[in-house]
């Protein structure tokens, strides 16, 4: 560590403590508190990776979390803040955007062309030949900057929070401190977030003084119950300051999102400094001035060993002093404020080793400091809606006017000393915990089971702070020579001045043709100068140009941390664990986990024709739905008529969407007066709850209906077969099921095995007599270890999905979805008598009656293959005979157990509906078979007489 | 493009020769002066507007055109979408009219000599339910048919164009098979929007940015004002004062609806978010665009190697573009169902496009009830692909005075005439 300062530089390194790792394969070390940067500086390597399109090389700029120079590949990770990651015992760090090495880069060999790189030129060239365009393409991708992915990171633990309190602080520089602490002893819970990895801000790099203050600010902060995250940052800011905080320092995780509703949100993001425009700048060993700081004072590393300082402000002055106090010796200092300047730095291909000033003279150096001035990172409060505000004396924007809950304070809107900085903290932090006493006392009221509130309302508090001053700096952007504007994305503010001259001259087209401010940064360092070069470019000012719209994250977060513990969650009826233990083989359904068949569909179809079968069939969406209005909502969403459903009464619906396509069918009952039990297709359940509560609360809000989704609160068990009337009258004693008293498309309520409040309804799906019954789904494994028991001599034997299918295609009913489509009209179904063209109107009923009128419509026909052993596949197309025309498609398609033939359903346009009609069906092999319409639907029992018995 | 070329003509040799000679290029396209009369005014400089200025100009000879925008050219969904594009639809009408567009962005960057980075890198639609392979085997065998390049694939086929996938059998969505669609890609949006501004600013088209659009100027409708039914367009009044024309073009995306009420149309357009998100750039990896209608995903790494995510439309209608935390959580879980690997990329900006959905997801295009004034608008999520064709298809609508085949199913009349169009089934997730 040959250019580690002795102590005291170097505040937050453990010399004690000794970290080893690799840079590009060779073996380092480090010291405890290090950053990958600080410890590849303190041994002398100085070129950290480089630049995205002339691959020069790129050392430290700012040391901080924004550097653009210093990303690297640690380990599987790409693009790690080389400046900001602290350095962990074993990382295997390398450089980006090198090849073949970081020394040697063949690449490079693209500065020397930089001329005929212009920003923008891959639009204006490689256009022909186009057969050529795709080598082209794989060529610039070569280019792609950044690091590596490994495909094989396995997801590691990431976490997530929700957080309520009353005040979050961005920012843990004095003010965010003094406003953290302020509000916390007003009573508050706070939040006090700080992206580098203590609280101190520009304070941890400064004077004695300053350090000193810093820990006790931070120690007050805790000492008064300050949640304090630090290596956490504020990253967006939602509406109704919905916070997100990505939070890198939580144990045991790699990165945590922090999801928090901040009744106020203090901005204190404190500013950025500015990297300045000239011939040069990008050279390995020019930085600005709180690199040099931190470099020195926070991590004990000598930055060069002669300096040439350019500054503008007290942060170049503090540079001077801390340079020497780390034995740098100083070349010259050139004051802006006394009307010094600089033109262009130049060196060697590794280092700058010369600046000319802008009197022609020339000055030996191995760093060349800048201290320009200040960007105001106003991320945050545009998030708000603040659009902010350019402020020439002080050569930076300032936020125009966050709203109420959003206060800003420290750099972000001003300029003072330590004190003065802390006071307006303060004033900050009383208000903001004024405002949120105010928010809590409303939601406090406002929430029915929360304790009383105590007194009246406290007076929403105005902002009557002091404001902080805005010291006066010079506008210094750009020099006379030109140099680098978007270090990340290799942009010059002559590729800014071309593409302004070839028209691109608004900020957000500069942005889009240059790709400036672009880059992993968003523009923290580069946005303002991008301006100032436009603003320079059109000879306009600065406030003309105007800036761009920053979006969240303010700091990228990794896809990890967004995701948080992966859980896709899956839904099972609470049957499921005796499904799995008697062989069934699982099938996913949308969101649910169903038994597809135990072992043998076929078996299972022949058992449930024959004797008897069971199915679990709780994913059916269920609505209950209660109040008076109940059936004037079914007469809108459903095509048939509802007014007149007895009570005890079942019917089958179908619904349209407003372009009278199919959206879902089912049957409804009457369970009472008032109270209606809604069945959908088990896909729709969501879709139509979404659906019906639309209806009500944009369309209908007057009508009285409540509707509350009982899916899994019931568990819906179909009975099937000859024998389930004997079943189900071995288990009740309450419903009379003779077929008179209960016959078909009715609903009876009762006991069933003991279990009281059981709904049963006469319908089915598999054609065969059948009781589908709805049990308190706590009591429904009781139930159906009852219905196998009783019905063993009855052959009761349960069956699964595929059975079922296999049967409603026998029987000829379409699934919505399956057989019909996004394009199938109601009348595709062919139940028109289902449409009710006399009703005052319903969900889709103008498109309906059109396509009635013009009868211009496919149909479902069941169609049976000539040759009984060929299964067509679920989309072979139907051809008019002899040519590629397409008429129709199969839309299901099975072997008939029952039938032991091929039957199916089939879309096809009326030309070719009749029944008798010949069908010419492609196979996805390409063989064309013939297929015979049928006359009914149904291929088995089209009278209905088993279901009906 | 004939005689009317802009300028400078873009090649290797003129980068060549103005970099040796130091010498700068010209305007991409003119400050044009503002002038109160025009033949046509196009409302919207996004793609649909641009095309439609410059196949008037070099399809028909019609040059005293104005095309407005209240921002900067491109600045709406021309900007904000994810460059997918493709042609594997469903119905016959929808293949034709995405192919043609296909055909347009193929030749787009000879045509308008500027390079739109057209990626022609396979489109993959997975499949993660039985129910899906089926509509992945029925639009594969449809479009069999049709002659256009699409078929499923298997799980293992999957995983060999993009390795990245997690075809494994235990996940919670697993890849069961996906559409192929060899010639679907990506394309460089802003360069489309930048190809057609400067094609037909070289044939005089005046381009007004930061021109807003505050009143359309109709007389003798049948409405308020005289707007409406039966009405004639006169003009339009802008933020930087009234312009003349006989002809208005709406081309807008996100306030569609609000501008043709200003000339008493009203139309059946709801307006809704749609999110998309862009990660940190990492080394290519990805070869193919990748959608997921199940996850409500799509995804695409661009030159520059930065990740792409797309999202369906949100459920709200509104016109906040601000985006939402929420949307990003379930993008990343979803992703990373997909694509388990890359949990430590980051994502670094989001960012959310206004959408015009009509009632059957078909764009409405051609004339209105008010004489002159047509709209090209309600393209959903999907105008983008649809830019060029639109742009062809509207130049001849407004030059001919009669719809062309290829758009008449998506006149405004349908609405009341009973014959809606549609492509929900193929567009569900439409990318």
């Amino acid at each position: 560590m040959s250019h580690r300062l002795p102590a005291p530089l170097g505040d937050v390194i453990d010399r004690s403590s000794v970290i080893s790792f690799t840079w590009n394969g060779k073996k380092l070390q480090g010291f405890e508190g290090d950053t990958i940067a600080s410890a590849l500086l303190a041994n002398g390597e100085h070129i950290l990776g480089r630049s995205m399109k002339y691959h020069r090389p790129r050392g430290v700029l700012t040391a901080d979390f924004w550097d653009p120079n210093t990303t690297v590949q640690v380990d599987d990770e790409p693009n790690v803040r080389a400046s900001h990651r602290k350095l962990a015992d074993g990382m295997a760090v390398s450089a980006q955007n090198v090849w073949p090495s970081l020394k040697f880069d063949v690449k490079a060999a693209n500065g020397l062309v930089g001329r005929f790189l212009t920003a923008g030129f891959y639009y204006k060239t490689f256009m022909k030949p186009a057969k050529l365009w795709p080598a082209y393409e794989h060529v610039l991708a070569k280019f792609a900057p950044g690091g590596s992915v490994d495909l094989d990171t396995p997801h590691g633990r990431y976490d997530k929070r929700h957080a309520h309190p009353d005040v979050v602080v961005a920012g843990g520089g004095p003010s965010g401190m003094a406003a953290a602490l302020a509000a916390a002893e007003a009573g508050s819970s706070v939040m006090l977030v700080e992206h580098e990895h203590q609280l101190g801000g520009h304070l941890l790099w400064g004077s004695n003084d300053d350090r000193a203050a810093a820990n006790e600010l931070a120690a007050a902060c805790a000492a008064a119950g300050v949640e304090i995250l630090t290596n956490s940052t504020v990253a967006g800011r939602y509406e109704d300051n919905w916070i997100s905080i990505s939070q890198r320092s939580h144990p045991g995780v790699i990165e945590r999102l922090i999801k928090a509703r901040g009744k106020t949100l203090v901005g204190a993001a404190g500013t950025i400094e500015r990297p300045y425009v000239f011939q040069g700048n990008d050279l390995p060993g020019v930085m600005t001035s709180g690199a040099a700081q931190r470099l020195i004072r926070m991590y004990g590393v000598k930055p060069g060993t002669r300096a040439v300082v350019f500054t503008a402000n007290e942060s170049g002055d503090s540079a001077v002093e801390a340079l020497q106090s780390a034995g740098i010796s100083i070349a010259r200092v050139v004051d802006a404020r006394a009307g010094e300047g600089i033109t262009s730095a130049s060196g060697s291909k590794s280092r700058v080793k010369r600046v000319t000033l802008s009197d022609g003279t020339t000055v030996e150096c191995d760093l060349l400091v800048t201290a320009v001035g200040w960007t105001t990172p106003t991320s945050l409060l545009n998030m708000a809606g603040d659009r902010p505000v350019y402020d020439a004396d002080a050569a930076r924007f300032f936020p125009a006017g966050p709203p109420d809950n959003v206060l800003a304070t420290g750099g972000m809107i001003g300029d003072g000393s330590r004190d003065e900085l802390i006071a307006h903290g303060r004033a900050t932090g009383e208000l903001a915990a004024g405002r949120a006493a105010v928010v809590r006392h409303r939601l406090q009221a406002a929430t029915a089971r929360a304790a009383a509130v105590d007194g009246p309302e406290p007076d929403y508090p105005a902002d009557e702070r002091t404001p902080l001053d805005r010291a006066q700096h010079p506008e210094l952007y750009r020099s006379t020579t030109h140099g680098i504007v978007d270090y990340s994305e290799d942009v010059s503010s002559k590729d800014l001045f071309s593409a302004a001259g070839e028209g691109f001259d608004s900020v957000e087209l500069i942005k889009r043709f240059t790709t400036a401010t672009m880059g992993p940064s968003q523009g923290k360092l580069e946005t303002v100068n991008t301006v100032a070069v436009l603003a320079e470019a059109r000879n306009e000012t600065i406030a003309e140009v105007g800036t761009t719209v920053w979006r969240p994250p303010y700091a990228p977060i990794s896809l990890g941390a967004l995701a948080g513990r992966i859980n896709e969650p899956t839904r099972v009826s609470v049957l499921q664990p005796w499904h799995e233990a008697n062989g069934a083989t699982p099938i996913l359904a949308g969101q649910w986990v169903r038994p597809e068949h135990y072992g043998d569909p076929a078996a299972e179809v022949r058992n449930t024709r024959t004797n008897v079968g069971i199915i679990d069939v709780t994913p059916l969406g269920k609505l209950d739905l209660q109040g008076p209005d109940v059936p004037k909502l079914l007469n809108l969403l459903y095509t048939n008529k509802w007014m007149a459903l007895p009570i005890g009464g079942v019917r089958y619906g179908l619904m349209c969407a407003e372009d009278g396509v199919v959206l879902d069918d089912g049957v409804t009952a009457r369970l009472g007066e008032e109270h209606y039990l809604m069945t959908t297709t088990s896909s729709g359940a969501a879709k139509i709850w979404n659906w019906i509560e639309m209806w009500l609360q944009t369309e209908h809000p007057d009508w009285q209906v409540h509707v509350t989704p009982v899916t899994t609160g019931l568990t819906s068990i179909n009975i099937a077969g000859p024998n389930s009337r004997e079943l189900l009258g071995r288990l009740t004693t309450d419903i009379d099921l003779d077929p008179t008293a209960f016959p078909y498309m009715n609903v009876r309520r009762g006991t069933i095995a003991g279990v009281q409040n059981c709904i049963a309804w006469r319908i089915g799906f598999t054609g065969e007599l059948s009781y589908e019954i709805h049990v308190p789904s706590g009591h429904a494994v009781h139930v159906w270890e009852q219905l196998l028991d009783q019905g063993a001599d009855l052959g009761v034997k349960a069956f699964g999905l595929e059975a079922q299918r296999i049967m409603r295609l026998e029987k000829g009913h379409f699934i919505v979805g399956q057989d019909t489509d996004g394009l199938s009209k109601a009348p595709v179904t062919g139940l028109n008598p289902l449409l009710k063209l006399d009703k005052d109107d319903w969900a889709g009923m103008p498109e309906v009656a059109w396509t009635m009128e013009s009868g211009d419509h496919p149909v479902i026909v069941a169609c049976q293959p000539d040759n009984g052993s060929v299964v067509p596949e679920e989309a072979a197309q139907i051809l008019r005979a002899g040519t590629t025309e397409i008429v129709g498609r199969i839309t299901s398609s099975r072997m008939s157990p029952t039938l032991n033939r091929s039957i199916c359903l089939a879309q096809v346009t009326k030309e070719f509906a009749a029944p008798g009609t010949s069908l010419e069906v492609l196979l996805v092999s390409g063989e064309r078979i013939t297929a015979t319409v049928q006359e009914h639907h149904a291929h088995f029992d089209p009278e209905g007489a088993r279901l009906r018995g | 493009m004939g005689k009317n070329k802009p300028p400078a003509k873009y090649s290797a040799a003129g980068l060549l020769w103005r970099g040796l000679r130091k010498q700068s290029w010209p305007r991409v396209w003119r400050e044009p002066e503002f002038k109160s009369t025009y033949d046509v005014v196009i409302i919207g400089g996004g793609v649909h507007g641009l095309a439609t200025a410059y196949y008037l100009a070099s399809n028909h000879g019609i040059t005293n055109i104005a095309v407005v925008d209240k921002q900067y050219l491109g600045s709406g969904g021309s900007g904000r979408n994810t460059a997918i594009v493709r042609s594997n639809y469903l119905t016959p009408e929808g293949v034709a009219f995405y192919d043609r567009s296909l055909d347009l962005y193929n030749s787009m960057s000879n045509d308008l000599n500027l390079n739109v980075m057209f990626s022609e890198r396979g489109h993959l639609t997975l499949a993660h339910t039985d129910s899906a392979l089926r509509t992945m085997n029925w639009r594969a065998e449809v479009n069999k048919l049709q002659g256009i390049n699409s078929s499923v694939i298997t799980p293992a086929e999957i995983k060999k164009l993009t390795p990245s996938l997690d075809v494994s059998a235990d996940t919670r969505y697993p890849i069961l098979g996906a559409l192929y669609h060899p010639p679907g890609g990506t394309i460089r949006h802003d360069a489309v929007v930048w190809g057609y501004a400067r094609g037909a600013d070289a044939y005089g088209v005046d381009l007004h940015q930061k021109t807003e659009v505050l009143d359309i100027l109709v007389e003798g409708g049948s409405g308020p004002e005289g707007k409406g039914p039966s009405g004639k367009v006169t003009g339009v009044r802008t933020s930087k004062g009234d312009i003349h024309a006989p002809v208005v073009v709406n081309c807008t995306a996100g306030w569609a609806s609000q501008l043709s009420n200003m000339a008493g149309v009203t139309l059946p357009i709801t307006t809704h978010p749609l999110q998309a998100a862009v990660t940190e750039p990492v080394k290519t990896f990805l070869p193919t665009v990748v959608v997921s209608g199940s996850l409500h995903v799509y995804v695409s790494q661009t030159d520059r190697g930065e990740l792409v995510f797309g999202a369906s439309v949100d459920p709200v209608a509104t016109y906040n573009m601000s985006g939402t935390l929420e949307f990003t959580e379930e993008l990343a879980g979803h992703v990373l169902e997909l694509m388990p690997g890359i949990s430590k990329m980051r994502l670094l900006r989001q960012w959310a496009g206004l959408c015009d959905m009509t009632p059957d997801y078909s764009p409405v295009m051609g004339p209105t009830p008010v004489d002159g004034f047509y709209v090209d608008v309600g393209w959903g999520t999907y105008g983008f692909k649809a830019g060029p064709v639109s742009g062809e298809q509207m130049a001849a609508c407004v030059a001919n005075g009669t719809t062309p085949e290829l758009i008449k199913p998506f006149e405004l009349s349908r609405f009341t005439e009973g014959t809606l169009v549609g492509e929900k089934g193929a567009a569900a997730v439409g990318h």
